[in-house]
């Protein structure tokens, strides 16, 4: 039933499970690839491998620049969900429940830092830093501050995308039961709409913890040295060479990605989300 | 419930400050003048877009961005949709599955990616390796810091954007009608060319403009594939930055991938009027 464009074997058949089969492959070669270099036993890469290890999981770690990065990035994705999440939470709330005019120009507003390339808004934010620097006289450029207030705006249209996404799909049934059996407007919120809306919540913390860990395009400008995030640390290391340990570091980030986004599946189907 | 309109408050001061502002000090930028003595003179002048326009430095990389996001659009768009159509018709359990794989290698980032292929395309590597063996060629192909590899990497990066797009317009497409047209006497072929095509435009023309954008604002993949001779507009835009300490030229360059990305965003989402900018 998976083919009924093609139930009969033809050329187009052939043709479209060939298509198919070569976007996945260029789709996941390189993810594979790295994941499989990681535990070859020579530093230079060459096939097939003499020898497999496991070296350079504890190689990379003695890197101070992966480790420092891995923590950086950690630490500025887990403030930016901390700080986007419930902020976008409440925008998305006010956007689906309020009753005032130009909802739907705001909602657009608060989705447009997804439209602004990560290069142009980076560079933005790079010029009023070093400009906000001089005036306020203290370092903002390469710090964790400046950098968790550059990736709320990673957490907060994604925040408002999914849970007004999610918030549109509830019945309100519920609430209004509630409310006519006593409940106050704040009793209802918290023991009804509240729970109804996590699914929603819970993959904007996912997607925004993710945007910003993995993020390259918009910190690239914002780091410095000692405040250097994971992505622009590979990113140095492999403007001279990839190895082995490059390649462990990559492994972990992809592990952990991986690992979030099966957590996440088991509060809320991501395949209905996106 | 006029406290309910206070709940957008910090969200929209937060994109204010960090987004728009920025966004207004970079255009007042790129109106200032360069100086190699004394980095940025106060200025209001339209000098620096003329450059960006007419010199051939900056011509070839606006040209070579265009030329390389649009080759790789309508590359992503053929190997995209027979995918597409195979995710957006699957029923069964697999399902969530399917959309899973697709997403994950979206979210393990660029960085990564780009180092994945950099281990397959090096003289060393799987590709070079196995064709060498197979007596295909006798000597290793030089891929990496080509527009051949730059061009593969990118693909890889949009392919899942273009893929769910597509997909989620598929899946709203009743199978009836393919069923139709196929019970009346249509071949395979033209069930596609004549219903499945004409019914999943909508999502074809979303994806392809997400992905043109996508395309044309590629950084790791064109640095790290492509090496320091390959230019496109985001890594110019950095050098400028960091390198030539050019504010004005480095803010003109932005403003110029910023105006384009936004025109063709608002136009899409103009004629579409779904929100197909999916994950």
């Amino acid at each position: 039933m998976m083919f009924r464009l093609t139930e009969q074997p033809s050329v187009g058949r052939v043709l479209m499970r060939t298509l198919i089969a070569l976007a996945y492959l260029i789709i996941f070669a390189p993810v594979v690839m790295i994941v499989v270099t990681s535990f070859f036993a020579q530093e230079l890469i060459s096939f097939p491998p003499p020898a497999l290890s496991l070296a350079w999981y504890a190689n990379a770690w003695a890197k101070p620049e992966f480790l420092r990065g891995l923590l950086t990035s950690f630490q500025v994705a887990l403030l930016a969900a901390a700080i986007g999440v419930p902020i976008g939470t409440a925008a998305a709330l006010a956007i689906v429940r309020g009753e005032f005019p130009g909802r739907q120009t705001l909602s657009s507003f608060l989705l447009a830092p997804l439209a602004v390339p990560g290069v142009v808004a980076g560079s933005g934010l790079y010029m009023l830093y070093v400009l906000a620097e001089d005036f306020f006289d203290r370092d903002i450029k390469a710090t964790t501050e400046g950098l968790v207030a550059a990736h709320t705006l990673l957490a907060i249209p994604w925040t408002v995308r999914l849970v007004v996404a999610s918030l549109q799909g509830l019945d309100r049934r519920a609430e209004e039961a509630a409310a006519n059996l006593g409940a106050s407007p704040f009793t209802v919120f918290r023991r009804i709409t509240l729970p109804m809306m996590r699914p929603g919540v819970v993959a904007a913390a996912m997607f925004s913890f993710i945007q910003s860990f993995e993020n390259l395009d918009l910190s690239m400008l914002l780091v410095g040295p000692g405040r250097i995030t994971l992505p622009v640390a590979m990113l140095n290391y492999l403007e001279f060479r990839i190895d082995p340990t490059l390649a462990a570091v990559a492994t972990v980030q992809i592990t952990l990605v991986g690992l979030l986004m099966v957590v996440t599946d088991r509060f809320v189907k991501l395949s209905r989300v996106v | 419930m006029k406290t309910m309109a206070l709940l957008v408050v910090p969200a929209c001061l937060l994109v204010l400050a960090l987004l728009v502002g920025p966004m207004i000090l970079m255009f007042r930028i790129s109106l200032n003048q360069f100086s190699p003595t004394q980095l940025m003179v106060q200025a209001f002048t339209p000098d620096n877009y003329i450059k960006a326009a007419t010199d051939p430095y900056y011509q070839q990389i606006i040209v070579s961005t265009l030329g390389i996001a649009l080759f790789c659009t309508l590359l992503t768009l053929v190997l995209a949709f027979p995918a597409a159509y195979w995710l957006g018709r699957i029923e069964s359990r697999w399902k969530s599955l399917a959309v899973i794989a697709t997403l994950f290698p979206l979210l393990v980032g660029n960085v990564v990616r780009s180092a994945g292929w950099m281990a397959l395309f090096s003289r060393g590597g799987l590709i070079n390796v196995t064709l060498l063996k197979l007596g295909i060629i006798s000597e290793p192909l030089e891929i990496m810091y080509t527009p051949k590899a730059v061009i593969i990497g990118i693909i890889a990066v949009v392919l899942p954007y273009m893929i769910l797009t597509i997909a989620s317009v598929i899946e709203s497409i009743p199978r009836d009608l393919e069923d139709a047209a196929a019970n009346l006497g249509a071949s395979g072929l033209r069930v596609f060319w004549r219903v499945i095509l004409p019914l999943s435009a909508p999502g074809v023309a979303a994806g392809s403009i997400l992905v043109f954008v996508l395309c044309m604002n590629t950084y790791a993949t064109a640095v790290l594939l492509g090496g320091p001779k390959f230019k496109m507009m985001a890594p110019a835009v950095y050098d400028q930055f960091v390198r030539g300490n050019n504010w004005p030229m480095g803010a003109t360059l932005a403003f110029m991938l910023l105006a384009v990305t936004m025109a063709f965003t608002v136009f899409g989402s103009v004629a579409f009027a779904r929100r197909y900018r999916t994950a």
